[in-house]
């Protein structure tokens, strides 16, 4: 099992200051405030220390969870997992995380990747069985930017280098369509594999404050919160609301992300009750 | 007629349209075929609603066995929401 990490405690803003919603208001590509909504207000939050992984698990490590327990995933249950082909997301039939690609793929060289369509079934089931749980979502981001509040794990400067984005592989991204050119090339190559990258891949200078690695983009991480607004009475997108109470955060972004999506407050809310795809992953947690 | 809302992630501006109601199926597969545009993301290659979109009709979760026979009233609001949602 990974390396884990100390999280100091503290008090802290959990969640998106408004002169950052006005940043992606102004930057080229449509970033509607409604989107981002979900990050506001900052709400204070103490959080106890924690011990974190350093890495999100990898394939290796998953496969001697396997290994040792006979588990099987709610994508390879159920027969599918989701990646994204040519033109939109599609359920593969046989793609998991084994297979991340479906059939006809492998993890051959992705051995110390971050394992990949994991369902929140799944990486609680791996935490449980480590000894370890997922980490909150308030313990997610003090780990991702300290007290202080920054945009990206390793501060407030943009840095492609810094990260596993698609901006990374395409350079600079500023509309949908250019992404889609880019995945189009991508997927003629290599088909639906995912981009991830080993783990640790981007440290030192990616890191963040605690040195904790790819907290922005490679995968998607599952966290235990249940989805919520840190104020009810905020405005946000219906489908969003939808979600309230129903789905749990995920945060961090991926490989298949512009920097937007990589930010430290960044809030995705993800289906648990089996759903997974080639971009989602996740890391465990562990109190003191 | 039903109201259909879209995520905005999906849309890039307007989310709200419009629907006939009937069966949650056949409302799902008439919307797609007069918005094609949004048909992939939710049906599958057998015109079956994708599995892991999730729908609410009046804010109520409609469970993947019971989509089959759920029914869509004239006036009802019918949410998408994407397995990942948001921002």
């Amino acid at each position: 099992m990974g390396e884990m990490v100390r999280i100091p405690g503290a008090t802290y803003l959990l969640g998106t200051p408004e002169w950052l919603l006005d940043w992606l208001d102004d930057e080229d590509q449509p970033l509607p405030r409604q989107w981002f909504a979900d990050e506001t207000p900052q709400v204070e939050v103490t959080v106890a220390p924690f011990l974190l992984d350093r890495y999100p698990v990898t394939v290796s490590e998953f496969a001697v969870f396997v290994a040792a327990t006979g588990y099987r995933t709610d994508a390879e249950q159920c027969g599918f997992g989701m990646v994204y082909g040519e033109q939109t997301w599609e359920e593969r039939a046989g793609a998991c995380w084994h297979t991340p690609g479906g059939p006809g793929t492998n993890t051959d060289g992705y051995a110390d990747h971050p394992v990949v369509h994991m369902s929140w079934n799944d990486a609680t089931a791996y935490a449980a069985w480590a000894g370890r749980r997922l980490a909150t979502e308030a313990e997610w981001e003090l780990a991702a930017r300290g007290p202080e509040f920054r945009i990206w794990p390793w501060g407030d400067e943009w840095k492609v280098e810094a990260a596993n984005t698609a901006e990374y592989y395409a350079g600079s991204l500023s509309s949908l369509g250019a992404w889609k050119q880019w995945w189009l090339s991508m997927h003629a190559q290599y088909g639906a594999m995912p981009r991830t990258t080993p783990v640790g891949a981007f440290s030192e200078l990616g890191d963040s404050p605690y040195g904790v690695a790819d907290l922005g983009g490679n995968v998607y991480e599952w966290t235990a919160t249940v989805s919520e607004l840190y104020d009810p009475a905020t405005v946000c997108d219906p489908s969003v609301r939808m979600a309230l109470g129903r789905y749990r955060v995920m945060r961090g972004g991926s490989w298949m992300n512009f920097r937007y999506q990589t930010r430290t407050t960044e809030r995705i809310h993800g289906d648990p009750t089996g759903w997974s795809s080639f971009a989602v992953g996740f890391r465990c947690a562990k109190d003191e | 007629m039903v109201k259909i809302i879209l995520p905005a992630g999906w849309t890039m501006g307007r989310t709200e349209f419009e629907g006939s109601e009937g069966l949650l199926p056949d409302v799902i597969r008439q919307f797609a075929q007069d918005n094609p545009i949004y048909g992939p993301r939710l049906l599958g290659p057998n015109s079956e609603l994708l599995t892991y979109i999730n729908v609410c009709i009046d804010d109520d979760l409609i469970m993947r066995n019971e989509r089959a026979s759920a029914t869509v009233p004239a006036g009802s609001t019918v949410v998408i929401t994407a397995p990942m949602a948001g921002g």
